[in-house]
């Protein structure tokens, strides 16, 4: 706590009384009309400083000033300032937000790998039609509708304009839709769940004129769930020309390429991180 | 007398004032002072990195603002402000020119306290507590000034390297501490 | 004294022609025109080709009924938007390596300039006597020719669609690429500090990957903050694989006590042809008796790829990537048609290399659809 600030505030206060008078209300909702009582006569000028826009006006001191709904949309603190010819007197007031009518949400990932413990989390901030944030709770529905399943539904109470869940990614690959729903608004978010890395990861050879041809058996993660096309399968083989190395995507869900063989040859394969079997074949 | 009583106040007023802002204030071209607080927020912590870079980028935010509040120069805007908080403060300063006032403040320090950090890192809502002294200047006279003490809300998401407030909100009008 | 300053001129004039014609290596080609010994006429050969006078070069060959001429260009001028197209002979080398009464051969190292940086050629030159002068024996090497057919390619690409400017905040938005370094491992060279890894995209689409580090000190202060610029393979396709080297010259490993490392990630419209087959693969000694990895680029797909860039990660019996080498190949890959390459490796870590792993990169010049 710093000591000068009452003491200026007091004076401050202090000074203001000797000037003319203006009396608004402490707090008004966003979009709103305002009327602004003030006594005295002779013309004045009068100062309205807002968050998002300022404006001067000259008036007659003794009537009221009305400022305009579309003055005060933006919630926030308001300072209005009235000069006459003895001086200048000021009050200031809030502008709240208007009831929830708009949602930003934020949904990660856009991608989620399948049977990932709350791999996905929705955050909704609640704005009103002004998109200001609705500072005051609100009961936020949050509703889950997978591809091939019933909607399931949760309520969370918003807190300083935010409300939250997480969830765990479905067992099944391919999309969900998460929405979430306050007052009139509402939004849906697309979240697609892809299969995991390649699991049991198997490769076979067979001879194709003088080459050899291997492929994978389909690419699947361990839910069973196909790995996606275009995911990168890495083989590996070495004979006595030396090593090659081929990286090919997955194509209608295998992965396969033909080698040039000399002699005993070993294969191998990788996608990623994950290893699968080796084979030893013999060549031409 | 009386008018010579008024004067006298008047006087004061603005001599203590001024003693009261060499205080406490910062100098221009300093930054602000943040203290980032970050102990009840929810659902999860904050890492260290982001707890550094937050309020430098804040007290940046403050900084540039409060310069083109002064200046009435919205492109000091673009470093530090996204969104709805930086359309507001451009059409404030386009509203200003129209009006030919300017807003200057001296910034006290602020007190952030990290209220809400979203899972996926990329939205973290705080509440400020500032000190600082404003003036409303018509061309050059100053019409109104207060030591002003307000709570606002605030909204950072990240930008490619840094923090950027997104909206600020001021919750309630000033009260005396 | 009108015409002391005529001939002044005139004289001048005729000075400033000769130093020209020296300046400009004209008075050496006349000198290796004669091409007295198997190291001038190679000399002569590579000097015209410098020049871009690929005509006069294809003269000086003793087999030109053997050659193509637009081929033995096509190996200079470059083709099929090659690196070679955007690149020109700098300087060469050229010594002996055996001669006698009427053949000898001779090394040559050429250095060209390209759009990428350096790149260096050895080519072992054979010539034959033709009288009192040698004359360069060029290798005939048929180019493989493709038949006319038709590939089918199921083509597989992402494209991406990013928010519109304006767009809300809190809109459907898609995320960043999931990328992770899976190794990192910093090396003491003598005049500098090398980070060298592999990073990996976990995520289901591709992405564009760079890795960047920071080097601290014990304090904690900023030593020095590098990326892996090119050595690294950018676009990742799902499950991809990148080795990653990043230099920082003029360091001393002991300052550094932490590394930083970060990893950025991109969504970025790819395709996932062409696939390239990297055969042959082996480390040997080359012609100057340097350590390389070499081995031939085969390209499976039906698409020409103009600049392939090889880039090697080399492990120790543990597993550890102990060293990550690049280069560019300086032919463009015709479809199924093999390319050689050797990328160079230190000759102190070539003795505790236990196995490797190439990946080529390949960059287009004409955007293919």
């Amino acid at each position: 706590m710093k000591p000068g600030f009452p003491i200026l505030l007091v004076m401050v206060a202090s000074l203001s009384a000797w000037a003319a008078e203006m009396h608004a209300p402490a707090q008004v909702t966003a979009g709103t009309s305002l009327a602004i009582a003030t006594n005295g006569s002779g013309r004045g000028t009068f100062y309205l400083i807002g968050p998002a826009k300022v404006s001067k006006r000259d008036i007659q001191m003794g009537s009221q000033i009305s400022v305009d709904a579309d003055e005060l949309e933006r919630a926030g603190r308001y300072l209005a300032i009235l000069c006459a010819s003895d001086g200048c007197t000021a009050t200031n007031f809030s502008v709240i937000a208007a009831a929830p009518n708009r949602l930003s949400l934020l949904v990660h990932p856009s991608r989620v790998p399948v049977a990932m413990s709350n791999g996905i989390t929705t955050v909704a901030f609640v704005f009103d039609n002004f998109r200001n944030l609705v500072l005051k709770s609100a009961p936020v529905e949050f509703t889950i509708l997978p591809k091939d399943g019933s909607e399931l539904r949760a309520t969370r109470q918003s807190e300083h304009g935010v409300a939250w869940v997480t969830m765990t990614s479905a067992r099944k690959e391919g999309i969900t839709r998460i929405g979430a729903s306050v007052g009139h608004a509402s939004e849906v978010r697309v979240v697609q769940q892809v299969a995991s890395d390649a699991c049991n990861l198997r490769i076979k050879a067979s001879r194709v004129n003088r080459e050899l041809l291997v492929e994978t058996d389909p690419v699947r993660d361990c839910s069973g769930n196909p790995v996606p096309d275009g995911t990168v399968v890495s083989f590996t083989m070495t004979d006595m020309g030396g090593k090659t190395t081929v990286d090919v995507p997955i194509k209608r869900g295998i992965a396969k390429i033909t080698m040039p063989i000399k002699g005993r040859a070993r294969i191998s394969v990788a996608s990623g991180v994950v290893t699968g079997n080796d084979l030893e074949v013999t060549g031409g | 007398m009386k008018n010579q009583l008024r004067s006298f106040f008047i006087f004061l007023t603005i001599w203590v004032a001024g003693l009261l802002l060499l205080r406490f204030s910062v100098s221009a071209g300093e930054l602000p002072r943040v203290e980032l607080s970050a102990d009840n927020i929810q659902p999860r912590p904050i890492e260290d990195l982001t707890a550094k870079s937050v309020p430098r980028d804040y007290a940046l935010a403050w900084q540039s603002m409060e310069r083109a509040l002064e200046e009435n120069r919205s492109e000091l805007l673009d470093a530090y402000w996204t969104g709805l908080a930086k359309d507001d403060l451009a059409s404030r300063i386009k509203t200003q020119i129209g009006a030919r006032l300017r807003t200057r403040y001296v910034d006290g320090g602020h007190k952030l306290e990290a209220v809400f950090y979203s899972p996926a890192g990329d939205a973290l809502e705080l509440k400020d507590h500032v000190h600082a002294q404003l003036q409303i200047l018509d061309e050059d006279k100053v019409v109104y000034q207060e030591a002003m003490i307000v709570d606002y809300m605030v909204l950072m998401t990240p930008g490619a390297d840094r923090w950027l407030v997104r909206d600020l909100e001021a919750l309630s009008p000033a009260k005396p501490e | 004294m009108k015409n002391v300053l005529a001939v002044f001129i005139v004289l001048a004039t005729g000075l400033f022609v000769v130093l020209a014609w020296f300046q400009s290596g004209g008075g050496e080609r006349r000198q290796m025109r004669s091409a007295s010994t198997p190291e001038q006429a190679a000399r002569f050969l590579l000097s015209e080709i410098q020049d871009r006078n690929f005509e006069r070069a294809y003269e000086q060959l003793a087999n030109r009924s053997d050659v193509d001429k637009k081929t033995f260009i096509r190996e200079f001028n470059g083709s099929d938007g090659s690196l070679l197209t955007y690149a020109s002979l700098e300087t060469f080398d050229v010594w002996g390596l055996r001669t006698d009464a009427q053949e000898a051969s001779v090394r040559a190292r050429l250095h060209y300039t390209t759009a990428v940086g350096p790149l260096d050629d050895v080519r072992d030159i054979k010539l034959e006597r033709r009288g009192e002068t040698w004359k360069v024996l060029w290798p005939v090497n048929p180019t493989p020719k493709l038949p006319p057919q038709v590939i089918p390619v199921n083509y597989l690409r992402w494209d991406v669609i990013n928010p519109r400017d304006g767009d809300d905040w809190g809109v459907q938005s898609v995320d960043s690429p999931q990328v992770r370094i899976i190794s990192m491992n910093a090396i003491s060279r003598p005049d500098s500090v090398v980070l060298v890894g592999e990073v990996v995209n976990e995520d289901s689409v591709p992405a564009y990957v760079n890795v960047g580090a920071t080097l601290l000190d014990a304090s904690g202060a900023e030593l020095a903050q590098e990326s892996s610029f090119d050595k690294i393979s950018h676009t990742l396709l799902p499950k991809q694989v990148s080795p990653y080297r990043i230099d920082f010259p003029n360091l001393r490993l002991e300052r550094v006590k932490k590394v930083r490392m970060d990893v950025k990630a991109l969504l970025e419209s790819a395709s996932a042809d062409p696939v390239i087959e990297i055969s042959q693969q082996k480390i040997e000694t080359d012609p100057l008796g340097k350590q390389v990895l070499s081995g031939q680029l085969v390209n499976e797909s039906g698409q020409v790829v103009n600049i392939p860039h090889v880039i090697a990660a080399y492990y120790d019996s543990n597993g550890k990537v102990i060293w990550v080498s690049d280069g560019y190949v300086a032919q463009a890959l015709l479809p199924q048609v093999p390319v050689p390459f050797a990328v160079d490796l230190p000759a102190e870590v070539a003795k505790n290399v236990h196995s490797y792993r190439v990946v080529v990169n390949h960059f287009n010049t004409t955007a293919q659809t």
